[in-house]
């Protein structure tokens, strides 16, 4: 029996074991604490000049990104807010370590980006030379801007000197060390091609075609020299040909090989997925693996959201009363393949879905799914039919701005409820957003997740466009027992991202992988967090650096460990 | 010697009886039971070439090409016959449902694209000439489109002039059951539920048996909503086989 039959077995068994298998009661609770903890800001999307402004805008609306990372090294993630807005400031929240935070942008040096003609999208912290701290990444549809972290709260403006001087209309940043050389590598992904819309010279830069467009920024990857510095090898890893509208880059080892692989999320069109060739190039294998969809890609997350120890891949489209796309939730098969399975599991419908982050909200060992949505929530009237009347239009040239409609105060999939699901443990997820606090109806982007008191339950930040930030505090009870581990790599690069940890505790096994921004205009911890519902005890557990070396380590449950490489437990 | 002749006879009295469309279209029935799809369409072209309005021709094609998925050749054929013969009415009708057969194939917006152009040329094919077939087909059309986009009314006008047609056709046909069912499912798209039960009930007495119009009236509230929904969905393929046109005659 094949593995697809034996899945398909499995889900045609589905309903005699929902019951066995139902959680253990606990149920999922947040409460949004942002401006209590003084951590609620508000973002502005660019504002265009000209007749056609608030079409460019619209299509520029999908910053508003959120990264989460310990810049200091307390002990503590601390929270960086992208703003899009002209001279705009972003914002560096500082975890004080009691669930309140201090905003320290000015004197961190790190407000800037949001230039007359540069937009700024998404953010990411990443130790790119590996001295124990992390510098912060701000991609912009611009060039993007690398700040090198000076161990005293500071921070220094490198990107002059770092290479990365390309103009890219970037949406998305990952940081990972493809190559495994032990430094971090960057990929962008960029949505338009490389014009720059602050300074339109030609109208005709929007989708040649709304379900097969070919005429976006695809991707760009940098090699990481190791000397500070980067080198674009986009063509000679095999990126070249992807001139996809990229809205997001989701990175794992999908084949349990030890090499990170890429996923790519676009929108109006084809998805792709490379495997690393162990090289520095890329295959892809879209056609075997996923076959060749027409949806409106907009996120990827990457988690063994079965515990079958491969490891599964979530995309968000669009599914609304205009348009029935239905995520996808490929479960990895093993074989090369991968199977949608979000109409079997219930997680097909988020309506206009942008981030959705994967993490194990009650500590019972299975990852449940948060996913944010809605473009545009303004007026009561609707953008939909007056779009459609251009999109009807015989002969019409979509690329060209001039040719859409102004959208003024009408909405856009609006006013939608966020959709939290419950990972029942059956290949079936229970949505229960409401109950969890977490239905609100803000126009959503990133998720940034991070356990911000380090009470071992996940908590998370959403980023809404030209709306304020909320920090959702996770107060679930009863809960189970967990672990979270902070990797350090010493031969693999710093921040151990590609790290793989394996934890056996009973009948679980589960895994994890230390990611470098994956979701949506968001970057999440870079811990690793294990639900163990009510095992007291961990069996084993090992990690797998990205330099090879495999090391089995035993920590503490209910506590956050800290794991170098060739060291073990230090902390 | 004598035996041989009058076959040869027969043969060149039946070759004479059937007109060059014919016998391309039976050419083309046996290319498609013998699955080769390729001379089956050229054999379907050839048939359609000769009599352009032949509507089981037209719909007989369009289900070889829904088999080999050659669905842009389909549509550029029809764009040519249609040009060539203006005149038409069954031509433009199947070339609008040469449409509706690729948006399963599609992605979301170009079957936006294709649904709008199909209902272009289903109305070119009513303004020819005013049949219960495609006064039907264009009603039922619309109500595929989601609500936001208003045309379930275009729908529901379009399905009651039908329902007069056959209503004041004398033989009653199998098909006619389409309408109360489309009708019914348009009156519910519109909000008047109440108008949506009289004519499925309506239906029901005329067709007991059948199946659709028994699923509606069980079905209430989000389960009927569901029920429709799932019915219109346009990522499922639409049966647009019209043979019950001429079996039905």
């Amino acid at each position: 029996m094949t593995r697809h039959a034996r899945l398909l077995l499995f889900l045609a068994l589905l309903p005699f074991g929902l019951l066995a298998a139902s959680p253990d009661g606990s149920s999922i609770r947040f409460q949004e604490i942002g401006e209590k903890v003084k951590a609620r800001f508000l973002h502005h999307t660019r504002i265009f000049k000209g007749p056609k402004a608030d079409v460019l805008g619209m299509f520029t609306s999908g910053g508003s990104g959120v990264a989460v990372g310990d810049y200091d090294n307390d002990g503590f993630d601390d929270i960086f807010l992208v703003d899009s807005g002209e001279g705009r400031k972003h914002h560096l929240l500082h975890n004080n370590g009691d669930m309140t935070f201090t905003e320290v942008t000015d004197a961190a040096g790190v407000s800037g980006g949001n230039d007359p003609l540069s937009i700024c999208a998404d953010a990411l912290w990443f130790d790119y030379d590996n001295d124990g701290y992390d510098d912060l990444l701000v991609a912009r549809f611009g060039t993007p801007l690398l700040y090198h972290n000076e161990h005293n709260g500071k921070f220094r403006d490198v990107t002059k000197t770092s290479g990365l001087n390309k103009f890219g209309n970037t949406i998305a940043v990952i940081a990972f060390d493809y190559d495994n050389d032990g430094y971090l590598d960057l990929m962008f992904g960029n949505y338009f091609k490389p014009e720059n819309l602050l300074d339109l010279k030609t109208p005709n830069v929007l989708p040649n075609d709304l379900d097969n467009a070919i005429n976006g920024g695809g991707v760009t990857l940098w090699h990481n020299t190791g000397k500070g510095t980067f080198v674009e090898v986009t063509e000679k890893a095999g990126f070249g040909k992807h001139t996809g509208w990229t809205l997001d880059i989701g990175h794992g080892d999908f084949n349990n090989d030890g090499w990170q692989d890429v996923y790519l999320a676009c929108d109006y069109g084809t998805d792709r997925l490379f495997m690393n060739n162990k090289d520095g190039t890329f295959r892809e294998v879209t056609e075997k693996a996923t076959g060749y969809d027409t949806k409106k890609g907009m996120n990827v997350d990457v988690a063994d959201y079965d515990n079958d120890g491969l490891l599964d891949i979530y995309v968000t489209n669009i599914t609304d009363e205009y348009m029935k796309e239905c995520n996808m939730l490929w479960h990895n098969n093993g074989d090369g393949t991968f199977t949608d399975l979000s109409k079997e599991t219930g997680t097909c419908s988020t309506l206009w879905g942008w981030a959705a982050k994967f993490a194990d909200f009650d500590n019972d060992g299975w990852q449940d799914l948060f996913v944010v949505n809605g473009l545009r929530s303004a007026g009561q009237e609707n953008y939909i039919p007056v779009l459609v009347n251009m999109i009807t239009t015989p002969g019409i040239d979509f690329t060209n701005v001039n040719n859409w409609p102004s959208i003024g105060n009408m909405s856009w999939s609006g006013h939608q409820k966020k959709k939290l699901f419950r990972n029942l443990g059956t290949q079936a997820f229970k949505e229960i957003s409401a109950e969890a606090g977490v239905d609100n109806d803000l126009d959503g982007r990133g998720i940034g997740l991070g356990d911000f008191d380090n009470d071992g339950l996940i908590d998370f930040v959403q980023t809404n466009a030209d709306q304020p930030s909320l920090l959702y505090h996770n107060v679930t009870q009863p809960h189970g027992n967990w672990v979270e581990l902070k990797l350090v790599g010493t031969k693999s690069n710093r921040d151990a991202i590609g790290a793989r940890a394996k934890l056996k505790a009973g009948a679980m096994t589960l895994i994890r992988e230390v990611n470098g921004g994956n979701g949506y205009s968001s970057q999440s911890t870079l811990r690793l967090h294990f639900g163990l519902g009510a095992t007291q005890k961990i069996d084993s557990l090992e990690i797998r650096w990205p330099s090879g070396k495999v090391e089995t380590v035993s920590v503490p449950i209910n506590k956050i460990s800290r794991i170098e490489e060739g060291k073990g437990v230090v902390k | 010697m004598k035996k041989p002749l009058p076959i040869l006879l027969l043969l060149s009295l039946l070759t004479g009886a059937w007109s060059d469309g014919e016998v391309r279209f039976k050419n083309a029935e046996k290319a498609v039971a013998s699955k080769d799809y390729p001379s089956a369409l050229s054999e379907f072209e050839a048939a359609l070439t000769a009599d352009p309005d032949n509507i089981q021709y037209g719909s007989e094609y369009r289900q070889a090409v829904i088999q080999a998925k050659e669905y842009d050749r389909c549509i550029k054929f029809f764009e040519k016959l249609v040009a060539d013969h203006p005149n038409s009415p069954n031509a433009y009708l199947n070339y609008g449902f040469a449409y509706v057969d690729k948006i399963p194939a599609a992605g979301t917006i170009t079957q936006v694209i294709l649904a709008n152009t199909a209902l272009t040329y289903f109305t070119k094919s009513l303004e020819l000439k005013p049949s219960w077939i495609a006064y039907y087909t264009r009603g039922n059309s619309y109500l595929y489109w989601p609500k936001i986009f208003g045309r379930a009314a275009l729908g529901v006008a379009d399905l009651e002039q039908a329902m007069k047609m056959q209503k004041a056709d004398s033989q009653k046909r199998s098909y006619h059951v389409r309408a109360y069912i489309s009708l019914g499912d348009g009156y519910w798209k519109t909000d008047q539920l109440d108008k949506a039960r009289a004519i499925w009930k309506e239906g029901l007495g005329l067709f007991p048996d059948d199946i659709q119009l028994k699923a509606r009236l069980s079905k209430e509230g989000d389960e009927l909503k569901e029920y429709i929904d799932d019915v219109l969905d346009p990522n499922k393929r639409v049966d647009t086989n019209l043979q019950e046109i001429w079996t039905n005659k």
